[in-house]
């Protein structure tokens, strides 16, 4: 459907061509609107592995409800959905909806799905639209998570103001003040901060702040503040909600690596201003609600704002969702028909479905129920979400988590606060769940994985959910604060000095929970970066740079595409996009042939043996050696082996949870000892590292490091004996 | 080059203006979604649009007889209903259709002078639908068995359209399994006309209710007086003006100092002092002060229930308990459209609760994210703090509201639960 649809939008839009200023007179007083339905985020896992963000019920309505009511409310006529991941999940659910363009009360004049296959950011979407030519007027940004209830009348209007007077203001940005202090409702760990000219409401220059940054500053180009007015402003929620022209997606065609629409394009293009000269205005209003549930903590704020009816008329009351039929009763709670409490429970605050049975002595409060939920006797939920059809049996007690559809929580089960139960987890009966477990049926690809007895009980189903690129993304990546429903920096190790780092322009170092900071104490000879030194000190996306790479190199690793000569530039490519560090790529290829090897150990069919992954996965492909040699090392200095010698024992480290430990330690000195054959390694980098004090911290890292011990010794004797021997007797240990 | 008028978010205009063009079902869909978001808000603008939508019922519809219509329109009115219960001038003007719509048919009826013993047809024993219209008068033959038989369960049951029974809408076209209780009607295009004039004489009456309730201005409002309104509805005002250009006397305007999107009574304060009227703004907080000078005190009704009791603005319930203590005149003021025969308890179901920003700014996180911030937007005043009510028709005491109530709601369709679960 879809397509036809694409290959239609593409005909017609040839026609507007020819005739463009006619046909923009002429369809003026339709606004269209885009619609991201894909975030390319994991902040909702493990509930986004088996259902898209957008359709995941906040206080018992899908997200994209919201958004689509929101867009309806100002009047927009077509509407454009671009969906990635789950896209025929989000096409099912319109169709079946009353958007669905065929239904008679569908408000929009014409609701289209995008769909690409390849698209793997935001800034792929909408370069794709660019292409498409389907927009020819000024339109509306929103992302499918989207709640919001103030009026765009305004906006709109000074947007085509100021666009008349000057064709360069090419996007307005709607933004809700929300104070000086603390607030629910704004983003945790990364605070957007919006330097404006108060007067004419320009956007000079966009940075966000994070609680890893080290020197807290935000550093501004001196041609931003001449002759202007600025205000720094930190204190905006910033929903994502965009009027932008045309113009907009011409500038995302042009920076082709540009992936989020706030930290690199908005940024980039404020930067680039006497380049492009564009201008970008915001439209800062103090009425009204509009916030995005971008992350669990913001899911957690939004659900209360609706329960309080700040978002009005989206509250349960006004029933705005055909088929809702809440109605307002006792201490602040809104039930829908056919609700049972049995006397003597109390519930308050809280959000009961249809057809929730609610058994006696329980107690309920600043939560939602889903419906059809059968909640048992002496039961006591607390700040949690329980989506529909979800089971908790008789003296359970759920504080401050989600428990997803089809969930059964047994007896006397006890789930701790930041506990994510995904979709039919089953808890056996007075299981404990320990404070922020993720507990899911799939893994993070969409694997069935067999059930953790130690964490659901005998009779549950359900193990614990992990993914890998969590533990290989930085540390001083802002988005890990945003994955937990509950925010907290307390088992961060966050630098508060900055003395250390003054002289390293290497912000992407990959060892900020280190509190030495390598290139600080150990000056290298390697500073590749030191011509770019810029004072975007917080440049974002240090993740992009990390994951790309790494899957990159793990498709050529698994031979299922290219090889390592198109990889290298590749690679150099990416990192040069990205402005990526020594130390990132580092860690990228490290990671990457780590993985590999984790891979191979952990196949289902044939399962290798630490010794033979290390050996195949850096001499089954052609090239890989020298790839590591060349990216990996760099210079054959000792001090670049002896960091590449790290990053690997870190990757091995992290891997140590989807493996033992002691296998991790195994792997690490496989590893090594194959790139020392390999001449990869020297005897010097290796012993480097063994001395180095970054590896022997405490935990994992020291757990890998032990194995390695005979490996050490064997190269500190200068042996000539085999080696294999000392490994395997190590393996028996 | 420019927004289209008024921006691009819909609102009542722009949903009367596109009603042609759209297909029923969609326009109903459309109104509803309106009353859900508050885009269409205040009994005026709420009684309109559903009359409005449901003449494009008649007007577009296919029926085939009344049977049919009464069915379609009450699915409809419970749609609308549900949508906005708290506006029960949905209701009364579903129900002032339903009455019309069985009036005109039982005329047509008369007329064809068919009267076969099997349509019964209940008939209140007088009818006054709209004001213009003519009252019938049945002959007593009929209306004794009829009326006993309105009484009965049975009557709601056997209609296939009563079926409260949700999710499912009734058949259209598929009565045939009980007895027509309207005879098939000879000339459906001429009771369709009839009834949309009806309804379009509804919706005059509805446009007119300020001009006519405010020609009772000089009877009640005397030089010298003392007169107090709280955050005055256009109607008020007007009532108000009307008496000033004629009279001098005092005004004390209250106003809810938390509202501070400007000066929305600057052309009523203007009106009132060229007539030479004095003004007095009055801080809500300082009401009680002014009290014991009040002669009166009046309020625009949102509602009016079948028992007198009053649906009013947040914060006009405090000021009639504050007259009433008193002894002070309360005047409430109402067009006979906004006189509810619905006879449910309406305490609890008439306070809204709107968006708390009006009192607290969301800005403020430590207030948002500590405090539970309430904001009723609408509450009831019980029948015994009001002492008169001037509509269209003129002024009544509470005894008399049901008389007015039987003049213009059918029977049958007073007992009619529009609040029942239509949806689903």
């Amino acid at each position: 459907m879809s397509q036809n649809k694409a290959a239609r939008g593409g005909a017609s839009s040839k026609g507007k061509r020819s005739n463009k200023p006619g046909a923009e007179e002429k369809r003026e007083d339709v606004l269209q609107a885009v619609l991201i339905a894909d975030s390319f985020q994991t902040r909702f896992e493990p509930f986004s592995v088996e259902r898209p963000r957008c359709l995941l019920p906040l206080a018992n309505t899908p997200l994209i409800e919201y958004t689509l009511e929101f867009l309806a409310m100002n009047g927009v006529q077509e509407v454009f959905i671009y969906c990635g991941a789950h896209h025929e999940q989000i096409e099912r659910y319109i169709h079946d909806s009353r958007w669905s363009p065929s239904s008679r009360s569908c408000p929009f004049s014409s609701l289209e799905f995008i769909r690409i296959a390849d698209a793997r950011s935001i800034g792929d979407f909408l370069r794709d639209l660019d292409k498409r030519n389907i927009i020819d007027g000024d339109f509306v940004l929103v992302h499918g998570d989207l709640v919001a209830n103030i009026s765009l009348d305004g906006a709109l209007a000074a947007h085509r103001a100021r666009r008349e007077a000057n064709r360069d203001s090419c996007m307005t940005m709607v933004l809700r003040e929300a104070g000086d202090g603390g607030h629910n409702t704004k983003t945790n760990g990364i605070t957007p901060a919006f330097i404006i000219d108060p007067n004419a409401k320009r956007c000079l220059h966009y940075e966000e702040i994070t609680p890893f940054q080290t020197d807290r500053y935000v550093t501004l180009d001196p041609t931003v503040l001449e002759a202007r007015e600025a205000e720094a402003r930190t204190d905006l929620i910033d929903a994502e909600i965009d009027i932008c022209t045309p113009d907009v997606l011409a500038l995302w065609s042009e920076s082709f690596d540009y992936e989020l629409p706030r930290a690199n394009f908005l940024h980039g293009v404020l930067k680039d201003w006497e380049l492009n000269g564009k201008m970008i205005h915001t439209e800062i209003i103090n009425e009204g609600y509009s916030a995005r549930a971008s992350n669990l903590q913001m899911y957690d704020a939004i659900s209360k704002d609706v329960l309080s009816g700040w978002a009005y008329p989206f509250t349960p009351e006004c029933n705005i969702f055909p088929g809702q039929t809440y109605r307002l009763r006792g201490d602040n709670t809104y039930q829908e028909d056919e609700v049972e409490v049995a006397p003597g429970s109390q519930v308050h605050d809280s959000i009961l479905g249809k057809d929730t049975h609610i058994g006696d002595e329980s107690s309920i409060s600043n939560s939602v129920i889903g419906r059809s939920c059968r909640i048992g006797s002496n039961v006591r939920i607390v700040d949690s979400f329980v989506w529909d059809g979800a089971t908790i049996h008789d003296g359970a007690v759920v504080e401050h988590s989600i428990i997803a559809e089809r969930g059964v929580v047994g007896k006397k089960v006890y789930v701790h606060e930041g506990s994510l139960i995904s979709y039919g987890v089953s808890l056996s009966d007075e299981t404990d769940v320990e404070p922020a477990t993720m507990l899911s049926l799939l893994s993070y690809s969409g694997q069935a994985v067999s059930p953790q007895p130690e964490l659901v009980g005998s009779q549950g189903k359900g193990a614990l959910f992990h993914n890998p690129e969590d533990d290989e993304a930085d540390h001083d990546d802002p988005s890990i604060l945003q994955k937990s429903l509950i925010y907290s920096l307390e088992d961060l190790d966050i630098e508060t000095s900055s003395v250390s780092t003054l002289a390293d322009d290497d912000y992407m170092s990959d060892d900020e929970s280190n509190p030495i900071s390598p290139t600080a104490s150990q000056p290298t000879s390697r500073s590749r970066l030191s011509s770019f030194a810029s004072d975007d000190s917080g440049a974002p996306s240090y993740s992009g740079f990390h994951s790309d790479a790494v899957h990159g190199l793990l498709d050529v690793l698994r031979g299922t595409s290219g090889n390592f000569e198109s990889e290298k530039l590749e690679f150099t490519s990416l990192r040069l996009a990205n402005n990526a560090s020594d130390g990132a790529m580092r860690r990228a290829v490290a990671t990457a042939f780590v993985r590999r090897a984790i891979e191979l150990m952990n196949a289902e069919s044939e399962p290798l043996e630490p010794i033979k992954a290390a050996k195949q996965v850096l001499t089954s492909r052609e090239g890989a050696s020298e790839f590591v040699t060349d990216v990996g090392v760099g210079d054959r200095s000792v001090t670049e082996q002896t960091e590449f010698a790290l990053a690997v024992q870190k990757a091995c480290a992290n891997s140590a949870k989807l493996v033992e430990v002691a296998k991790a330690g195994n792997l690490l000195a496989a590893m090594l000892q194959q790139m020392y054959d390999l001449d990869i390694l020297e005897e010097e980098g290796i012993l480097g590292w063994w001395e180095d004090e970054r590896g022997k911290e405490d935990g994992q890292m020291a757990g890998v490091r032990e194995k390695c011990q005979a490996l050490v010794e064997w190269l500190e004797n200068a042996d000539e004996e085999e080696s294999e021997d000392d490994d395997d007797d190590d393996d028996d240990e | 080059m420019a927004l289209p008028k008024g921006g691009y978010a819909p609102d009542v205009d722009k949903f009367l203006d596109t009603l042609k063009s759209r297909p029923v079902d969609a326009s109903v869909d459309f109104l509803i979604s309106l009353l859900k978001r508050r885009q269409i808000r205040g009994s005026e603008s709420c009684a309109i649009a559903t009359a409005r939508v449901l003449l494009q019922v008649v007007a577009k519809d296919k029926w085939f007889d009344v049977d049919q219509l009464i069915g379609r329109i009450q699915l409809v009115g419970r749609k609308l209903v549900a949508a906005q219960p708290h506006e029960l001038v949905i209701g009364n003007i579903v129900k002032r259709v339903l009455g019309l719509i069985r009036d005109e048919a039982s005329e047509d009826r008369n007329d064809a002078g068919n009267d076969s013993p099997s349509g019964g047809t209940p008939l209140p024993p007088s009818i006054e639908a709209v004001p213009v219209e003519k009252a019938t008068r049945p002959s007593p033959l009929i209306v004794l068995p009829s009326f006993a038989r309105t009484q009965s369960m049975f009557g709601l049951l056997s209609d296939p359209n009563f079926t409260p029974s949700p999710g499912s809408t009734p058949q259209l076209g598929s009565g045939s399994s009980t007895p027509q209780r309207y005879p098939q009607s000879t000339n459906v295009q001429a009771l369709k006309s009839e009834v949309i004039d009806g309804i379009e004489e509804i919706v005059d009456e509805i446009k007119q209710v300020d001009e006519q309730i405010q020609n009772y201005a000089d009877i009640h409002i005397h030089p010298g007086d003392y007169i107090m309104v709280y955050e005055p509805t256009r109607t008020v005002q007007k009532f108000i003006a009307r008496a000033s250009s004629k009279r001098k006397f005092i005004v004390f305007l209250v106003v809810d100092p938390s509202s501070n999107s400007g000066d929305p009574y600057a052309s009523f304060r203007k009106a009132l002092s060229s007539g030479g009227s004095t003004v007095v703004n009055v801080m809500n907080v300082g009401l009680m002060a002014y009290m014991s000078r009040v002669n009166k005190v009046i309020i625009g009704a949102r509602a009016i229930t079948s028992t007198g009791g009053v649906v009013v603005d947040s914060g006009a319930a405090a000021i009639a308990r504050a007259a009433q203590q008193q002894g002070r005149t309360v005047i409430v003021l109402g067009g006979v459209y906004k006189i509810s025969p619905d006879n449910r308890s309406h305490q609890e179901t008439s306070v809204e609760w709107g968006s708390p920003s009006k009192y607290v700014n969301f800005a403020d996180g430590q207030m948002v994210g500590q405090v539970k911030v309430k904001n009723a937007s609408s509450e009831f005043i019980p029948t015994e703090f009001v002492n008169t009510y001037i509509t269209n028709l003129g002024a009544h005491s509470k005894d008399h509201l049901h008389g007015i109530i039987t003049d213009h709601y059918n029977k049958e369709d007073v007992s009619f639960d529009l609040f029942g679960k239509s949806q689903r």
